[in-house]
């Protein structure tokens, strides 16, 4: 791995190649260049879920004809990718990844390795190792109420979508102040979860960085997981397994619902 | 072109929330929880998140300010330190020590905050001191 991106580095295959280091403990992201190639040999596979892709697009924007090398530690990154890819935020043609998987660092993987959950939890809301199904076998009263549970303990962090690696858009319709009003907590529920879960249909990855981000302990990866059964079941896209386009990329030829007055 | 995170602490409240500085060319772009930090185990508060914000604002004080005939004017260290020393020196003559309290904070370090306490102590002769994180 280290000589596969030294040498891309030096023949000039990438301008920028974002890994992982050890800085202080700490297995963090890090930029390596030709300008610092002896950095390579302290490239590391992290065991900590960063967004990559995400930064990528960042570093992107900046410089839309360098050549970005990502190192992909997990399945998900390169879902991301094909996502990214679909939406123009990346090129694929100015991207070169290195795989290096682990099974324990997929994840699927955490969804087998459930949490501690308390008696109260397990009274009043929902468990994040739980599928869909498992929620749609309480009434629908049960549903309602233990989805609110979840939803009020919110404190308006934004840390979902700043995690989210496929979460790009300049303005977001949670800081819009007609959907949104500021200064109260939690938000407005659950539209707040419901207008991102919305959004996050053709677009979730399922990777689990929203829910690793959540200090409130929302479920947030089974609502984006029911969002995406949706999206298999209605339009028969999986998404990120290739880099076609979102079914919801195509705009419709006319509005089908009547447009209804916000009323103040 | 230089990219890079740097490892930091955040300095808003006293949890000490483990967080990445985004900085590209030298200039503060972005903040991202540190993952395998103990404290806050890749989880921050909207404030955490936003902190590259109030380092590049425009309002942020770069220089101290000194009150004269009811304006804040800027000035230099030297000057703010000597004035204040002053004002403490007559309030201290007039009202005796126990006229003045000193506030501490947890955006400060451990070792700043014990500093603090001394100059309250050893300097001014009062133990008005509090904090705070002590709500």
């Amino acid at each position: 791995m280290q000589a596969q991106v030294e040498q891309w580095l030096k023949e000039g295959n990438v301008d920028i190649f974002i890994g992982y280091k050890n800085v202080d403990g700490h297995v963090i992201p890090h930029f390596f260049t030709n300008e610092n190639i002896d950095e390579v040999k302290d490239l590391v596979v992290g065991q900590a879920h960063y967004s990559l892709e995400k930064i990528a697009t960042k570093v992107a924007a900046d410089h839309p004809d360098m050549k970005i090398g990502i190192l992909l530690a997990r399945s998900c990154n390169q879902q991301a990718l094909h996502v990214l890819y679909g939406w123009n935020q990346l090129n694929p043609n100015q991207i070169q990844t290195i795989e290096a998987y682990e099974a324990s660092s997929d994840p699927a993987f955490d969804l087998e390795q459930p949490e501690p959950v308390s008696s109260y939890k397990q009274k009043m809301g929902l468990e994040k190792s739980m599928a869909p199904k498992d929620v749609e076998a309480f009434d629908q009263q049960q549903r309602f109420s233990r989805w609110m549970y979840e939803f009020s303990k919110c404190i308006k962090c934004y840390g979902c979508r700043n995690i989210c690696p496929v979460c790009f858009c300049k303005e977001c319709s949670l800081e819009h102040k007609d959907l949104v009003r500021a200064g109260n907590l939690p938000p407005e529920i659950p539209i707040f979860h419901l207008v991102r879960a919305v959004h996050m249909a053709g677009r979730c990855i399922d990777c689990g960085l929203c829910e690793e981000a959540c200090p409130a302990d929302i479920p947030l990866r089974l609502l984006y997981r029911k969002v995406d059964e949706i999206v298999v079941d209605v339009f028969d896209y999986e998404t990120g397994t290739s880099p076609d386009q979102s079914p919801f990329s195509v705009l419709g030829e006319k509005v089908v619902l009547d447009p209804v007055p916000i009323n103040e | 072109m230089d990219y890079k995170f740097v490892p930091s602490v955040c300095p808003y409240c006293g949890t000490g929330c483990g967080v990445l500085f985004e900085v590209i060319d030298g200039k503060l772009v972005g903040t991202l929880p540190n993952k395998t930090h103990p404290v806050n185990e890749g989880k921050l508060c909207i404030k955490g998140w936003n902190m590259h914000e109030f380092v590049n604002s425009f309002m942020r004080l770069k220089q101290p300010l000194v009150k004269t005939f009811g304006r804040f004017m800027k000035t230099e260290w030297d000057e703010a330190i000597k004035i204040t020393a002053d004002r403490f020196k007559e309030i201290i003559e007039k009202h005796g020590p126990d006229s003045i309290g000193v506030l501490v904070s947890a955006k400060i370090t451990n070792e700043e905050n014990y500093l603090a306490q001394k100059f309250a102590r050893a300097v001014i002769g009062t133990n008005n001191v509090d904090h705070c994180a002590r709500l």
